[in-house]
């Protein structure tokens, strides 16, 4: 009992500490970060964020007649190497936290690109954003070559190379 | 009448658990449930409800027995080894049965998601509780790595409708 009246003139003291949360605004410094942003007038669709991020918040999948970067904030660590390692510098670390929702389906956001296909055998392999970036930076690629998945482009090339012996 | 409805499991309709949120509306008492978790978001929880963001002057009341709650906070993957006991937990709970899945173990698995040893979150399990006859009646998923506890504060609030929520799912062409 004695030992409790201690506490009374430090308590005095210090005051009151507690924030007012829902009317205060919290405590959110330059270096937090919160969930990201794709911007998807930069976005290629490259994939290089799906491949580093550590529990695959970010996936990359083709259905139909487009690919989806499909963000999925509910597994996301908030760790921002997408945004490091992104060639585009598309993704953008926002300070949101506020993100309870009733739903899983709301914590998905998708970025729909449009897809290439291969023109021997009809698959989808890239994004059109992607290999048209490519053709840009590789002048002297052969245009045939281009516009064909790495399987029938190795085929490609090897039956060019035995036809020539 | 009334406490024969809601013992009835096939009875309870959503408009049911909107009375019963009302009824709800004047303080809730939050059981505290760890699923392997690693901690993070448990330390969390304990920043709620310390002097600084003193969640008791809303209500909000941490119990020791899943009888006494309202809210179950859940956090953690759900291992394999934890399951039995979150079923035995979860079947204690009264209804409403409210859980709040909090950190992203909870909701989506985080690195856990494909493991042998996890069920990856909470949303995995929900349609086996219910052919068990646990009904859960809201689920609230707060992401975060760990969640701040702001943003539990938030999720709390977003169960009782007191706000809506701000994310939506969103679907953008390039």
């Amino acid at each position: 009992m004695v030992k409790f009246v201690k506490v009374i003139p430090i308590a005095v003291k210090v005051g009151t500490v507690t924030i007012k949360y829902p009317y205060a605004k919290p405590l959110v410094t330059d270096s937090f970060r919160g969930a990201i942003e794709v911007n998807p007038s930069k976005c290629t669709g490259c994939g290089a964020c799906t491949r580093i991020c550590p529990p695959k918040a970010l996936s990359m999948s083709i259905e139909g007649e487009t690919a989806i970067l499909r963000y999925f904030i509910g597994r996301c660590i908030f760790c921002g190497m997408c945004a490091d390692v992104c060639p585009e510098k598309a993704i953008k670390i926002t300070k949101e936290f506020e993100l309870a929702s009733e739903q899983v389906f709301d914590l998905y956001v998708d970025v729909e690109h449009e897809v290439v296909t291969c023109k021997r055998c009809g698959s989808k392999f890239v994004t059109s954003r992607l290999l048209n970036k490519v053709e840009q930076k590789l002048e002297e690629f052969p245009k045939e070559l281009l516009y064909l998945c790495p399987r029938c482009r190795r085929i490609e090339m090897l039956s060019k190379q035995t036809y020539l012996r | 009448m009334e406490v024969q409805r809601q013992t009835n499991l096939e009875t309870f309709s959503s408009k049911d658990l909107e009375k019963a949120l009302q009824r709800i509306k004047k303080s809730i008492w939050v059981f505290h449930l760890n699923t392997g978790s690693c901690n993070g978001c448990d330390i969390e929880i304990l920043d709620v409800l310390t002097p600084w963001f003193d969640v008791e002057r809303f209500g909000i009341k941490l119990v020791a027995s899943p009888r006494h709650a309202d809210v179950v906070l859940l956090t953690g993957p759900i291992t394999i080894k934890t399951l039995p006991r979150l079923v035995k937990a979860l079947r204690a709970v009264p209804r409403p049965r409210l859980v709040l899945a909090i950190g992203s173990c909870a909701v989506g698995g985080n690195i856990w998601f494909n493991s042998y040893a996890t069920l990856g979150g909470f949303p995995n399990i929900i349609d086996k509780l219910n052919e068990l006859g646990i009904i859960i009646d809201k689920v609230v998923y707060v992401p975060g790595c760990p969640a701040r506890p702001e943003a539990i504060i938030y999720g709390v609030a977003v169960m009782l409708n007191l706000i809506k929520q701000k994310s939506h799912y969103k679907k953008v062409k390039t």
